[in-house]
């Protein structure tokens, strides 16, 4: 994969930079809008990390910039925390995703994945959510495993849609508490684990394998 | 209580009323000492003419001159306050007023000393006026008699005596207002240090006190007093920073020390893993401390939330509480929930985390089987939310410095956690405009947060 980092402050781009060549992938970072925007229009990348705070040209003008122009790379905006309304703002003009500084790179490794298949997927909204022996009916709201119907909580309901829409992917507290509970910080505290640990009890318990796995520092991944 | 400043106010109006008192007092006296006695003179310089003239005109024209002289006078007399009168060698009145004898005056002895004044209140007259008299031996070992009813000297004096008393309270009063005042404007003064002081205690760090620019003395106390405060700010702050920067500047080698040990784990024996495992454990904790401590310095430096959109605080409380119910649960912990819908300005994600920092610790520090009472209500003086643990609670010393980054208590150390909750508690609390404070629920713990009204 190949991405392209465009971020002002040289310590956060380090970061992100290294985790991603560490990581496999090849990165290539901007330190001002106006080269971020140059990269972008003249070469091909998977995905984009977009500060939303840049000298020259600001984060937000270059993904309307973008998007403007048709192009439809992923877009991961990254903010200073307390800007709810820069959230929304942003994903209105079209970014995929949005993470709030500071973040673990486990958290940005985890969501730039998701944005890259959420940009391959496309197609109509299902009804139904299967991932190996496990449905999920979206209209009558019934999960089944092996055909055997599975009594959920409307929550446990939530996060169980959200783990098997993001399948096969690693997805952190954070996202969960986020696309759940709607709240975006990151717990620190392993309330998520314990409503994780209950809906794995009703969805693996008796089963030959274990679907709901948890991924040592960075989450859980729900795998067929 | 006793204000200090205010019994500091009422001594100063009293010492200063009373100084005013003493002063007017002596001064007064003196003047009034000295203009009676002027009087006085002046009276018996009229005495002694009038006494010297009567001798005169005794030897010139001899003693029934006089007698007639002093009848002529007292039945016409050119000043009502003159008296005169002639008396035998025994006593007896020969012509004239009825005057007093000197003191000492013994019929057929005549060996008073003479001319001899003397003063008395003439029962005679109607208003028993003072009366400056002299008596003169005549040749014939009579005496004659002269004196002056004292009235206008004394009226003077009375009306002198009047007007000093009233100028006297009009003074004590004036140094009473003037004492109080005086004292008020100090405690005034004094009262905006005292104010600022107990808030910049409190953690409003940028507070100061205002300066006139007057360079008086409370200007240059204001004006050391804030650059103390300036210093204490820019040392806080440089600690801050030092912990942030190596926060961050420790996160990326963290993350591929964090890698590393991930990769290596796939490839050692199954035995080795667990000790791996460990050292990710830490790796990671060490991470999310970072990150934690990230953000606390990011809410700590963005500045207080004015036009922040409105949150419904109650559908948050709820949330957490729903969030945290299994958790709870877990240790047969119950979590009773009293919440009345409040809005506050401010960042839903902010207040949202400080409630489950706060329900974090209280199902921590609760004894297995214990309640948790969670309350929200809108009061008249502001928004506040209440969260009471049965736990060991925290001895009243240790509850300031709890909010302290790393601070924990010597008791839970072994524990899991950061010790940056509650500073995250309080950052979120103050980005708010609002104060937290902790209480003792006996047993337990009771955090009160309270938002000031719009």
């Amino acid at each position: 994969m190949r991405f392209l980092v465009i971020e002002d402050d040289p310590q956060t781009a380090e970061f992100i930079v290294k985790g991603l060549r560490e990581d496999g992938h090849a990165a290539d970072a901007a330190k001002d809008g106006r080269e971020g925007l140059f990269l972008a229009t003249t070469e091909t990348y998977d995905a984009i990390v977009l500060d939303r705070m840049l000298p020259a040209v600001d984060g937000m003008t270059v993904l309307r910039t973008l998007r403007g122009a048709g192009n439809a790379t992923p877009v991961l905006m990254l903010t200073a925390l307390g800007e709810v309304e820069h959230r929304v703002e942003g994903l209105r003009a079209g970014a995929d995703d949005y993470l709030a500084k500071p973040f673990a790179y486990a958290e940005l490794s985890a969501r730039l994945d998701s944005i890259l298949r959420r940009g391959s997927a496309g197609g109509a909204e299902p009804t139904r959510l299967a991932v190996g022996d496990l449905e999920l009916d979206l209209l009558k709201r019934e999960a089944r495993r092996e055909g055997k119907r599975i009594e959920l909580q409307p929550r446990e309901f939530r996060l169980l849609e959200y783990l098997m829409r993001q399948a096969g992917r690693v997805v952190t507290r954070t996202m969960l508490l986020e696309a759940v509970w709607d709240y975006h910080f990151d717990p620190q505290t392993n309330v998520i684990d314990v409503h994780i640990s209950r809906l794995r009890q009703k969805i693996d318990h008796g089963f030959a394998t274990t679907m709901l796995q948890t991924v040592r520092g960075a989450g859980y991944r729900l795998d067929a | 209580m006793i204000n200090p400043l205010r019994s500091t106010s009422r001594r100063l109006a009293t010492l200063v009323s009373l100084s005013f008192l003493l002063a007017f007092i002596v001064l007064g006296g003196g003047v009034f000492y000295a203009v009676s006695a002027m009087l006085d003179k002046d009276a018996r310089d009229v005495v002694r003419a009038q006494s010297q003239a009567l001798v005169e005109l005794r030897r010139d024209a001899g003693g029934p001159a006089l007698l007639a002289e002093v009848r002529d006078r007292t039945e016409a007399p050119d000043d009502p306050d003159g008296a005169y009168a002639v008396v035998d060698r025994h006593g007896r009145r020969l012509a004239g007023a009825a005057l007093d004898l000197p003191p000492g005056f013994a019929a057929g002895v005549p060996a008073i000393a003479v001319p001899a004044w003397y003063e008395y209140a003439d029962a005679n007259t109607d208003d028993n006026a003072r009366t400056i008299a002299r008596a003169v031996r005549l040749p014939d070992d009579g005496v004659l008699l002269v004196g002056l009813r004292a009235r206008a000297q004394d009226g003077f004096r009375r009306l002198m005596l009047r007007v000093a008393l009233a100028a006297g309270l009009a003074a004590a009063a004036l140094g009473l207002l003037l004492g109080w005042s005086t004292a008020r404007w100090v405690a005034s003064r004094l009262d905006a240090f005292d104010r600022t002081a107990a808030r910049v205690g409190e953690g409003a760090m940028a507070l100061r006190v205002r300066t006139d620019d007057s360079g008086d003395v409370f200007d240059r106390l204001a004006q050391r007093f804030n650059g103390m405060l300036d210093r204490i700010e820019v040392l806080l702050a440089g600690v801050r920073h030092a912990t942030d920067h190596i926060a961050h500047d420790l996160r990326t080698p963290l993350s591929r020390l964090r890698n590393r040990l991930d990769l290596l784990r796939s490839d050692v024996a199954p035995a080795q893993r667990a000790s791996l495992d460990a050292a990710l454990g830490e790796t990671d904790q060490l991470l999310a401390t970072f990150g934690a401590l990230l953000r606390l310095a990011r809410i700590e430096a963005a500045p207080v939330a004015t036009d922040a959109p409105d949150v419904a605080l109650k559908p948050l409380v709820d949330d957490a509480v729903e969030l945290y119910a299994p958790s709870a649960a877990e240790r047969g912990i119950h979590i009773d929930v009293h919440a009345t819908p409040a809005t506050l300005a401010g960042d839903a994600d902010q207040l949202f985390q400080m409630l489950l920092n706060l329900l974090d610790n209280a199902v921590k520090y609760s004894p297995d089987g214990g309640r948790i009472g969670v309350t929200l209500a809108a009061l008249p003086q502001g928004i506040r939310i209440e969260v009471t643990d049965a736990g060991a609670g925290i001895p009243e010393p240790e509850r300031q410095r709890v909010f302290d980054r790393f601070e924990r208590l010597e008791s839970h150390r072994g524990s899991p956690g950061s010790g940056l909750g509650l500073s995250l508690v309080r950052a979120v609390v103050r980005h708010h405009g609002g104060q937290v404070r902790l209480l003792d629920a006996g047993p337990g713990l009771r955090v009160q947060v309270d938002f000031p009204p719009r």
